[in-house]
């Protein structure tokens, strides 16, 4: 390919939109009356839900459903959770689209996405012993006289799995755009 | 100068840088314009942070390409689309100049993301260090990209 070919391809496709008007008032209008700021939506799903289960917890142990230990446990694991994300998520939110060059972006995408994959081999053990002393304290605790404590469980295994697979649906949804942008990157 | 106005203006000095890495990454009409709009957001909403401590093309291209790079395809789906009510399609027009766009689209095509901003940015005419502190290398490494780019696009 002769590079002076570009170069003319090139020169002519800045000559052709020289001549152009240019963008209509409208699209400018509305560019100007966007927000600032840009929002995480696993992010703020997160926070969300943490913020309700930790108003739930207190409220589960208030009307004797789950004693004292486990709702302080509880609540302790929901604020870590929090937490984590917000230190994972910090780097990403942080990442500015008029200073970062492409080398950083790549940085900050890979180490964010290492980051989700480490947690969810550290959540799992916890998650499952959890949900085990979750239903211990619900139903072994409260089932009545001749009704199976298994059957007092299945709508907290119905709803830890549903939780679950929210969790991980979010989970693979972050991780998956940053595998895309570092495929892009990469490519 | 208001700040409306001074964004007016920078977009209406600066189109066809913005259109040209727009439409570089973009595989038809209606993508351009998603990525043009987006371009021009980011921007706006970057306004204040520009100093003038770089050149304003560099700061455009660095937008433009993040913006093409981080594009949250979903979610950019749902934004109400609005024209660019530019008279100019590449993808369709089919005059002798709009062939030879449509020429340099499918050759840069071919190329990956990064070597795609590379290459484009050394045709606006950037100098070196412009195009690695907007790519986060140094001016030697670009020249070395550079150089093995051309040897590849010779091969294509």
């Amino acid at each position: 390919m002769n590079f002076e070919e570009l170069r003319s391809q090139f020169a002519i496709l800045k000559d052709q939109l020289k001549k152009q008007e240019i963008v209509s008032d409208h699209l400018l209008r509305m560019t100007m009356k966007s927000k600032r700021g840009n929002i995480n939506n696993t992010k703020r799903s997160c926070y969300v839900a943490v913020v309700l289960a930790l108003l739930l917890t207190p409220l589960n142990y208030y009307i004797n459903a789950w004693g004292l230990a486990f709702s302080i446990v509880t609540c302790l694991m929901l604020l870590f959770c929090a937490a984590a994300t917000y230190y994972i998520h910090k780097p990403v939110d942080d990442l500015n689209f008029l200073t970062d060059d492409f080398a950083t972006v790549a940085r900050v995408m890979a180490r964010f996405k290492k980051q989700y994959n480490q947690w969810l081999y550290y959540v799992t053990p916890v998650i499952i012993p959890w949900v085990g002393w979750a239903c211990y304290d619900y139903g072994w605790k409260h089932a009545p006289e001749g009704v199976n404590p298994l059957w007092m469980c299945v709508p907290l295994l119905i709803g830890a799995v549903i939780g679950g697979a929210i969790g991980l649906y979010y989970h693979f949804k972050a991780v998956n755009a940053a595998q895309d942008i570092l495929d892009q990157i990469e490519s | 100068m208001k700040q409306e106005e001074y964004f007016t203006q920078l977009v209406r000095e600066n189109k066809s840088t913005i259109y040209t890495v727009c439409y570089m990454f973009s595989q038809d009409e209606e993508e351009v314009n998603d990525l043009f709009q987006e371009t021009l957001i980011n921007m706006w909403k970057g306004i204040d942070s520009f100093r003038e401590e770089s050149k304003i093309s560099t700061w455009i291209y660095r937008v433009a390409l993040n913006t093409c790079l981080l594009q949250e395809r979903k979610k950019k789906k749902e934004v109400k689309k609005v024209p660019l009510t530019m008279n100019v399609n590449f993808f369709q027009d089919d005059d002798a100049n709009a062939a030879q766009v449509r020429l340099l689209h499918q050759r840069i095509g071919k190329l990956g993301l990064v070597d795609r901003a590379l290459v484009m940015m050394w045709l606006e005419g950037m100098s070196y260090d412009e195009i690695g502190s907007v790519m986060g290398i140094s001016a030697q490494n670009v020249g070395v990209k550079l150089f093995r780019i051309k040897e590849l696009l010779k091969k294509l």
